[in-house]
């Protein structure tokens, strides 16, 4: 089974949220604490991470920075708050995700944890070449001359994404329908936000990108390419 | 800043050159009224010392010649003529002083009298014009000495300004001379040219003088008032922190004081409305969260029993369908309302893109459609094919169009709407015309009061909030843009919004007129 651990002060949310994950036959942890997080973490490592920004002890961009620092889970932020700031802060700390309280429907939180969990590369197999990158499709690993580069989930997918048709030039909005699952979104922040963490790990120079490269006015595309 | 102080309004406007300009002209005219006094009281007094010591000269002169002609009366005349001749020459028996300044002139009153031997002579090549003839005559009928100034003229066409002084003088055996003394007046002239040359100087001087303690003077009390506009103006733009020196206790100091006082007060004022703003800005937000996080919670546990509806009665179910619908009655009210109070703080903010207003109107019309088609309407657009950029908040513009199309559905009574997009080089503009129950005209600036309803026997049609107009006037007038309605009762309405093609600039004029074309003017 899988399991999300999810991270709110508010009790009464918190349960709500078991009751529906749990009804798409998903095995839920709650946490009522930042501060206590880490812990529960390290204890029982979950697949997926459901964080809250406000919480006591230790508020959710600190919390998900601790996590990031030690895994790769995928990490949704969950906030009351529009506010540009807060997800700006909560995905440059790593989170993969966020949706805005009071969700549209609960059904869309589900789908968006399915598709974290889920590979938008699972169907996928063999090795594809990016300029000196090797990705390994099965074992879902980046090397660069023989040493891994640790990746997200969702930063492996991005990456596939983009290397599995080299030629061709993604518009965000393209990007956020196969890596994030959104059918009609526009907030490219995410896009932005995940693209420099990505070129910061796999760019030799993430100021002069050659691997994830801009199209200035469009989007991005795989640089240096080499073959499927 | 500096290129300005240099420019010709900044001179004309400048303190310091009006006080300058008014203090020279007052000095000017002070200095040539007592530079003048004196010139005239000294040239004067020179002129006069002159005349009396040349009187004297002149009498003593005469009454010498006099008498050494009354001695020589038995002589022969070669006798007199050679003493003549001597007088002539050397009036005061002093020789070598006609040379000195004056000439000397006998001449006969009546010449041509019968054999009498005329003894009449000039020194020194002098003409006989050099004696005034008036002067002859006052002579000639007076007793005394008499005196008039005149111009000497010599022979060889030389001239000098000079005195004469003559008198009456017999000759025995020849009948009555007049005697004159010409004084050349030339050193006198030269006196007082050098005088009148010092005066003007010491007047420019001192002029100078004027105008350079003036600014001084008004540098000093300037600079603080220049310091102090200076100051006001970074006030204005926004530099709170911004104080004038203050240097002593004088009226200068005052001001700066009292300035520093003012400022002092503003600035606290200012940053107690900026506190106040952010308290009610910090509210919003935390009444924000408070009530999403429960909302949330509440949602889902409606979703939950509303998918299980299909096992409950059919009171419950329908309750589930209520639960939900209202729900996202209240989520949008709540939105609703913190952008309102979003407004109210003034913290409300535009995040300007570029982008195609045509466009954005297109899509809304094609996502409302089905909304419009429900309410058995439909919308029609009047536009160009051309794409209209324009840099402004695209999702407060597309909320003011869908806002106005919501509206025009819900109280079209099914009757076709028409959408209007017009454009100048400076403004857009789009006019969302129905033809439904309308407004009565005195109340169509009041549909953007908030909960407002026109009519309050007609039941809200589910779904508005009662604050979408207003918010949307509120949207518009953050871009520096309009919207205006128009209606008449029972022929629908008109809502015009012209909004700048660069947010926060000045709108032209209004492309689109208020009062619909379709609507017979009266």
């Amino acid at each position: 089974m899988t399991l999300v651990m999810v991270v709110d002060d508010d009790q009464d949310l918190a349960e709500m949220l078991g009751i529906v994950l749990t009804g798409a036959g998903i095995d839920v942890d709650l946490v009522g604490r930042g501060d206590e997080v880490i812990d529960v973490f390290r204890a029982n490592p979950p697949d997926l991470v459901l964080l809250d920004v406000m919480l006591p002890g230790l508020n959710g961009i600190e919390v998900c920075r601790l996590i990031r620092a030690e895994s790769l889970v995928p990490i949704i932020m969950l906030s009351a708050k529009g506010d540009t700031h807060d997800v700006v802060k909560g995905l440059e700390a790593g989170a993969d995700d966020y949706m805005i309280k009071p969700f549209k429907h609960p059904s869309e939180l589900v789908a968006r944890i399915r598709t974290r969990l889920r590979r938008s590369s699972a169907g996928l197999s063999g090795q594809l070449t990016l300029s000196d990158l090797a990705i390994d499709l099965v074992a879902h690993q980046v090397t660069r001359g023989g040493k891994a580069i640790g990746l997200t989930r969702l930063e492996f997918d991005l990456l596939v994404a983009l290397a599995k048709e080299p030629g061709r030039v993604f518009t965000r909005d393209a990007l956020l329908s196969e890596v994030w699952g959104y059918r009609h979104s526009t907030d490219t922040r995410l896009v932005n936000v995940h693209v420099q963490r990505l070129r910061a790990k796999v760019e030799h120079d993430p100021e002069n990108p050659e691997i994830v490269v801009t199209v200035r006015g469009v989007g991005y595309k795989a640089g240096v390419t080499g073959g499927v | 800043m500096h290129h300005r102080f240099f420019s010709r309004t900044k001179i004309r406007n400048s303190l310091a050159f009006k006080v300058i300009f008014s203090n020279v002209l007052l000095g000017l005219v002070i200095i040539s009224l007592t530079g003048s006094t004196l010139y005239r009281q000294l040239s004067d007094g020179i002129r006069k010392v002159k005349v009396e010591s040349s009187i004297g000269e002149t009498r003593s002169a005469i009454f010498n010649a006099q008498y050494r002609i009354l001695v020589a009366t038995d002589e022969e005349a070669a006798t007199i003529k050679k003493i003549v001749e001597d007088i002539v020459v050397n009036p005061a028996g002093v020789v070598g002083e006609s040379v000195n300044g004056r000439e000397v002139a006998l001449l006969q009153t009546n010449p041509g009298v019968a054999g009498s031997r005329n003894f009449q002579r000039l020194s020194n090549l002098v003409l006989l014009s050099s004696i005034p003839s008036e002067l002859r005559k006052r002579v000639q009928s007076g007793k005394g000495i008499e005196w008039a100034y005149s111009t000497i003229s010599y022979q060889d066409g030389n001239y000098r300004p000079g005195l004469v002084v003559g008198e009456k003088i017999s000759i025995p055996n020849s009948g009555s001379y007049e005697m004159y003394l010409l004084f050349n007046l030339s050193n006198q002239k030269a006196t007082l040219a050098l005088l009148r040359g010092a005066l003007y100087f010491s007047g420019l001087a001192l002029l100078f003088l004027i105008a350079l303690l003036t600014l001084l003077v008004v540098r000093q009390v300037v600079r603080p008032v220049r310091d102090a506009a200076r100051i006001s103006e970074g006030f204005t733009a926004g530099d709170l922190n911004r104080r004038m020196e203050v240097k002593g206790n004088d009226e200068i100091g005052r001001l700066g004081h009292s300035f520093n006082e003012m400022a002092h007060s503003l600035q606290q004022q200012i940053s107690r409305l900026e506190n106040l703003s952010r308290v009610q800005q910090r509210f919003v937000s935390d009444v924000s969260h408070e009530l999403r996080t429960p909302l949330t919670t509440l949602r889902m546990a409606s979703e939950v029993i509303y998918s299980a509806r299909d096992h409950f009665d059919a009171s419950i179910a329908r309750s589930a369908e209520l639960l939900v619908a209202q729900l996202d009655r209240f989520e949008k009210l709540l939105e609703d309302l913190l952008e309102v109070s979003r407004f109210d703080a003034e913290v409300a903010v535009l995040e300007i893109v570029q982008f195609d207003f045509a466009n954005v109107i297109s899509r809304a019309i094609s996502d409302l459609n089905l909304l419009a088609q429900e309410s058995g309407t439909h919308i029609e657009l009047i536009k160009s094919a051309m794409p209209e950029v324009i840099s402004a908040d695209i999702r407060r513009v597309e909320r003011i169009i869908r806002n106005l199309l919501t509206n025009a559905i819900e109280y079209s009574d099914g009757k076709p709407i028409q959408v209007t997009v017009k454009t100048t080089r400076s403004d857009v503009a789009v006019g969302v015309r129905d033809h439904g129950v309308g407004m009565e005209e005195e109340n169509a600036y009041r549909v953007f009061d908030r909960f407002w309803r026109a009519d309050l026997s007609r039941a809200r049609v589910r779904g508005g909030t009662g604050l979408g107009l207003s918010i949307s006037l509120e949207d518009a007038r953050l871009h520096n843009g309009e919207l205006e309605a128009w209606g008449r009762p029972g022929q629908g309405a008109h809502f015009v919004l012209t909004l700048p093609r660069v947010a926060g600039h000045e709108i032209d004029a209004r492309v689109i007129r208020l009062q619909p074309v379709d609507f017979p003017s009266t």
